[in-house]
């Protein structure tokens, strides 16, 4: 009997299994064929290009892992955080680069860890704030500036458009920013926190377990990756208008949701985000190399960050069986 | 949203609190600008400006400088601008409702604007369009005060011809990069690019992305269709805007293309900015075309102030538009350097 009920449980357990790893394989070829297939895919400059297009959304996204990680899903305000960073650094450039660096810096920790601070501490929805942050913000930053664009009057921020080796500066601190952030995930105290509090933020609460500060710090640490695309931004394209973070809140979310991290906590990781990043990057560069205009890239990433959602779904519904 | 008690409600109080402050300190009526201004007055006379909002520095501009110029004729401006085109629908509804003297409207979406446009002519409301047209259904309702879209398309194929030929080059690939195709203003550009492109054949377009009037997405564009033409590939590039061209600018630049010059990418631009005339003066940009929001406003307030006196104004007008290169940068600055 107890063999008979082990073969039935087993084959629950490996039927959402198969399922999951079945639509992973089943979506690995969908994307792989027509890659491969793609003239002028396998470049060089293409594989640059690539990664330059992934760097501004990436760096958001990696940050905005450990926001959904510790259980506050997702911040609707990141686009005007970044827009008014971007407008902050642009702003003081006559004051010298590493001056407008650290204002731009602060400016982004601050305006994410105050949200931070209202969802740890006093248990905020954080859609609901981050949709009244998002207003306040972009509203203030409209006021203060008229409308206008924000030019600067010296050009110290030109060295950020660098590219060594080939690569903008971007990149490298894309890639820094993931080690960072997944190092911190790994292999502190408050990153395997984020963890516990995100899978169940009552139990962690009960426990002990600091929620406030572990919330306020996943949040600043993500106001710091939206700040760092804010400056890259503005160094980018050499001023900041108010619609300059343009699409940056759902494109993270996409990323991050690509890489397989639940949009309920407690699961993921920054290396799966910046796969994802890379991944929603390789289907608009494939996509544009065949032709498709921009409305399809927009509909298959639409439907990619559907297929990814589903299949953490089966793979959590499995966890829980 | 706040599931504790005293500190959610203190916190939300001190939000209302500081929004009645905000509220009670700003706001204040801007006062009339010194000179310029019409004698006209026209006191008593109400005008809904369903226009673009001033989170877009070009609609910034435009409504500061409408309103300024209107302020002195005592004609009282409703500010009812957006960037959202569904948000615009609401408030042109909203406009015919209040029933003004006049509705000044900068349309988002030309196909969703039509039923509010016949609503306000079925009310008896006239409406003034400007800068982009209406809907061909509607076109015959309304006056219009409208940016030359088709001339400032001719002037940025003007600019890669010269550009190209100037370089000595007997062929040259061209990727354009569009505000939103659908958008007849977008459409009319192309048209007049396509007109003059027609007139040197050895130059043609082998990319054209929309990408949507916006900056970031021009600048992700751009990367990948250089990499999937490579240096050799494209001699020519045309965003739709200054601040879609520069993007391209510097994709190319981190890409190793040379800018300008004797052989390098010729980039051209259009509704004119200042930094696009910084990249002028830089030797990166070649060139673009005015549609700056001044120009445009200016004309329209004129027109309004005619309309209001009874003058009978024609009933639509062309705003003058001209090519900016680097052989007249200088004469276009100022015009070119508020947005």
């Amino acid at each position: 009997m107890n063999t008979a009920d082990d073969s039935e449980g087993a084959s629950r357990r490996w039927r959402p299994r198969a399922v999951a790893v079945g639509l992973a394989v089943l979506l690995l070829v969908l994307l792989l064929v027509p890659a491969v297939t793609t003239p002028r895919f396998l470049t060089l400059d293409n594989a640059r290009a690539i990664l330059a297009s992934a760097a501004f959304v990436g760096i958001t996204s990696v940050g905005a892992t450990m926001v959904m990680i510790a259980g506050s899903g997702v911040s609707l305000a990141t686009s005007q955080i970044a827009t008014v960073v971007a407008m902050l650094f642009l702003g003081p450039q006559h004051l010298g680069l590493w001056t407008a660096l650290l204002i731009a810096l602060a400016a982004g920790i601050a305006l994410s860890a105050a949200q931070g601070a209202v969802i740890g501490f006093w248990n905020a929805d954080p859609i609901v704030l981050t949709i009244a942050g998002g207003f306040a913000i972009g509203g203030a930053a409209t006021w203060f500036s008229g409308g206008s664009t924000v030019y600067p009057a010296a050009r110290g921020f030109d060295v950020l458009n660098a590219t060594p080796l080939g690569l903008p500066l971007a990149v490298y601190v894309l890639l820094a920013v993931t080690v960072l952030v997944e190092g911190t995930l790994r292999r502190t105290t408050a990153g395997r926190q984020m963890y516990l509090v995100g899978e169940n933020r009552a139990a962690a609460r009960a426990a002990g377990l600091p929620v406030g500060r572990v919330t306020v710090i996943a949040w600043a640490v993500s106001g710091a990756c939206v700040a760092l695309t804010g400056i890259f931004l503005a160094s980018f394209h050499t001023s900041a208008t108010v619609t300059l973070g343009g699409t940056l809140t759902l494109d993270a979310i996409a990323a991050v949701l690509v890489g397989g991290t639940a949009i309920s906590g407690g699961h993921g990781s920054a290396v799966r985000t910046l796969g994802g990043a890379v991944l929603i990057s390789v289907i608009s560069d494939v996509l544009l190399l065949r032709g498709y205009s921009t409305g399809v890239q927009i509909l298959v990433k639409g439907v990619l960050v559907l297929a990814v959602v589903v299949l953490v779904h089966v793979r959590a519904t499995r966890g829980r069986r | 949203m706040f599931r504790t008690g005293s500190p959610g409600t203190a916190l939300a109080a001190g939000t209302l609190a500081l929004t009645l402050l905000t509220t009670a300190c700003g706001g204040q009526a801007a006062a009339p600008p010194s000179g310029g201004a019409s004698a006209t007055s026209l006191s008593g006379k109400t005008i809904a400006l369903v226009g673009y909002g001033n989170s877009n520095p070009w609609g910034a501009y435009f409504n500061k400088v409408f309103t300024e110029r209107l302020a002195p004729t005592g004609v009282r401006v409703g500010d009812m601008t957006t960037m959202d085109p569904g948000t615009q629908v609401q408030k042109f509804n909203q406009a015919v409702a209040q029933k003004p003297d006049l509705i000044v409207t900068l349309i988002l979406d030309t196909t969703a604007m039509a039923v509010p446009i016949k609503k306000a002519t079925a009310a008896g409301i006239p409406v003034l369009a400007v800068d982009g047209p209406p809907d061909p259904g509607v076109a015959d309702e309304v006056m219009s005060v409208l940016s030359d879209n088709e001339k400032l398309g001719e002037y940025a194929a003007q600019n890669i011809v010269e550009g190209l030929k100037a370089q000595g080059r007997d062929s040259g690939d061209i990727i354009v990069l569009t505000g939103t195709k659908s958008m007849l203003v977008t459409q009319h550009r192309m048209k007049g690019f396509a007109k003059v492109l027609a007139t040197a054949p050895q130059y043609k377009v082998v990319e054209e992305q929309d990408a949507n009037w916006d900056p970031q997405l021009s600048g992700t564009i751009a990367q990948q269709l250089l990499a999937k033409h490579g240096k050799d590939g494209v001699q020519a590039a045309y965003g739709m805007a200054d601040y879609m061209a520069l993007p391209i600018i510097q994709a190319a630049k981190q890409a190793g293309f040379a800018i300008g010059g004797k052989d390098g990418l010729i980039v051209t631009g259009g509704n004119c900015f200042k930094a696009g005339i910084d990249s002028i003066k830089a030797g990166e940009l070649y060139g673009t075309a005015t549609e700056d929001p001044g120009t445009i406003a200016e004309q329209t307030a004129a027109y309004v102030v005619r309309y209001l006196a009874g003058e009978n104004p024609p009933r639509s007008e062309t705003v003058r538009e001209e090519r900016v290169t680097a052989a007249n940068v200088s004469r276009f600055a100022e015009q070119c350097s508020h947005a």
